[in-house]
């Protein structure tokens, strides 16, 4: 029971979360003014610094391509500021606004969508660093509502904010659980992400994680997001020379070090709030 | 790819997975490791069950 009588395993319910997909909204709701303020811009800069690289390459590389041969709800939406394009739909508004600015459904627009642009590997990154950023910005946000649903006036200080451990979990495997203070697992896990990561470049001579090829693949080696920067700086940019006949392994191993890293995300933000709400006793041994 | 070459990678791959999912119930790496070698040998067993279920029903429906 929470300290108002409710159930502390219930959500906060569809308005949060929704409210969540706006950088900021969910800070400015809980009167952290300064805070919305840095969460939206941070979310916009990052968005706005890839999007002047890519531009209309993210109708390309969106989940369900808005193309004149696919679905005209999807051409709608596209057209209306919603291209599905993940992680950048997380961070709804500049990615909304992103669209509405360079939005042509023509087939000389749609030869545009497939036009390979310079440092689009890094403008992509940037783009989807975006998303994952508006999304920790909203975990951040949940965190507070949920301290402050669940909790009482003497609610002791986490051992580490929940979001940031699961934010640098995103950019370095593990180093959200050394953080919160599980330093030899956060090591363990990181060498796991990181090596089932490296044999996958390593099988694909480093072609697995690019997202103008493989872009649904990447959605999914994005949650990986030291290894997906590394891969936009270093190997994405490399021209291939025939097709390495392991490609495919490297790619599938590359997506799953991503959904590792979901996993190990997802931990490290529940070792620092169990640092506040403890499991109970018949909840730790089930 | 060779059958070895294979399994030389799915083993290792097997077993890093189940340190990031062991890795959720435990506090420790010692523990995490631990748990995670036993998980592997399970997943294997289903592995070989799968793989020899799959080898049987091709039998069955296309022969040899």
């Amino acid at each position: 029971m929470t300290h108002r009588g409710g159930n502390p395993h219930r959500g906060l319910g569809w308005g949060p979360f929704l409210l969540g997909f706006v950088p900021g909204l969910l800070q400015w709701q809980l009167g952290q003014k300064p805070r919305a303020v840095l969460a939206f811009a941070s979310c916009t800069v990052v968005f706005f610094v890839g999007w002047v690289l890519v531009r209309e390459r993210l109708f390309y590389w969106a989940l369900l391509t808005p193309d004149a041969a696919g679905s005209g709800l999807l051409r709608t939406l596209a057209g209306c500021g919603l291209p599905i394009t993940l992680p950048e739909l997380l961070n709804l508004p500049a990615n909304a606004l992103g669209a509405l600015l360079c939005w042509d459904g023509s087939p000389t627009g749609e030869r545009l969508w497939r036009l390979p642009r310079d440092l689009e590997h890094l403008g992509g990154f940037l783009t989807g660093a975006s998303g994952m950023l508006a999304a920790f910005w909203s975990a951040a946000a949940h965190w507070q509502l949920r301290r402050r649903r669940d909790g009482g006036a003497d609610l002791p200080p986490p051992v580490a904010d929940p979001a940031l451990c699961a934010g640098l979990s995103w950019l370095v495997p593990g180093l959200g659980h050394a953080r919160a203070g599980q330093r030899d697992k956060g090591v363990l896990l990181g060498v796991a992400v990181a090596a089932v990561f490296a044999l996958g470049l390593l099988f694909s001579h480093g072609h697995a994680v690019d997202r103008a090829t493989y872009s649904v693949w990447w959605i999914a080696q994005n949650l990986f997001g030291g290894g997906s920067l590394f891969a936009a700086l270093v190997t994405g940019p490399m021209r291939m020379v025939g097709e390495p006949p392991d490609l495919q392994l490297g790619v599938v191993l590359c997506t799953v070090a991503g959904l590792m890293n979901l996993v190990v995300m997802v931990d490290a933000y529940t070792v620092a709030e169990r640092s506040v709400f403890p499991l109970r006793p018949q909840e730790a041994v089930a | 790819m060779n059958l070895v070459l294979r399994i030389a990678v799915y083993v290792p791959v097997l077993f890093l997975i189940a340190v990031v999912i062991t890795g959720q119930h435990h506090a420790t790496a010692a523990a995490t490791l631990r748990a995670a070698v036993g998980r592997t040998g399970r997943w294997l067993w289903w592995s070989l069950l799968l793989v020899g279920g799959m080898l049987a029903l091709e039998l069955a429906f296309i022969g040899w």
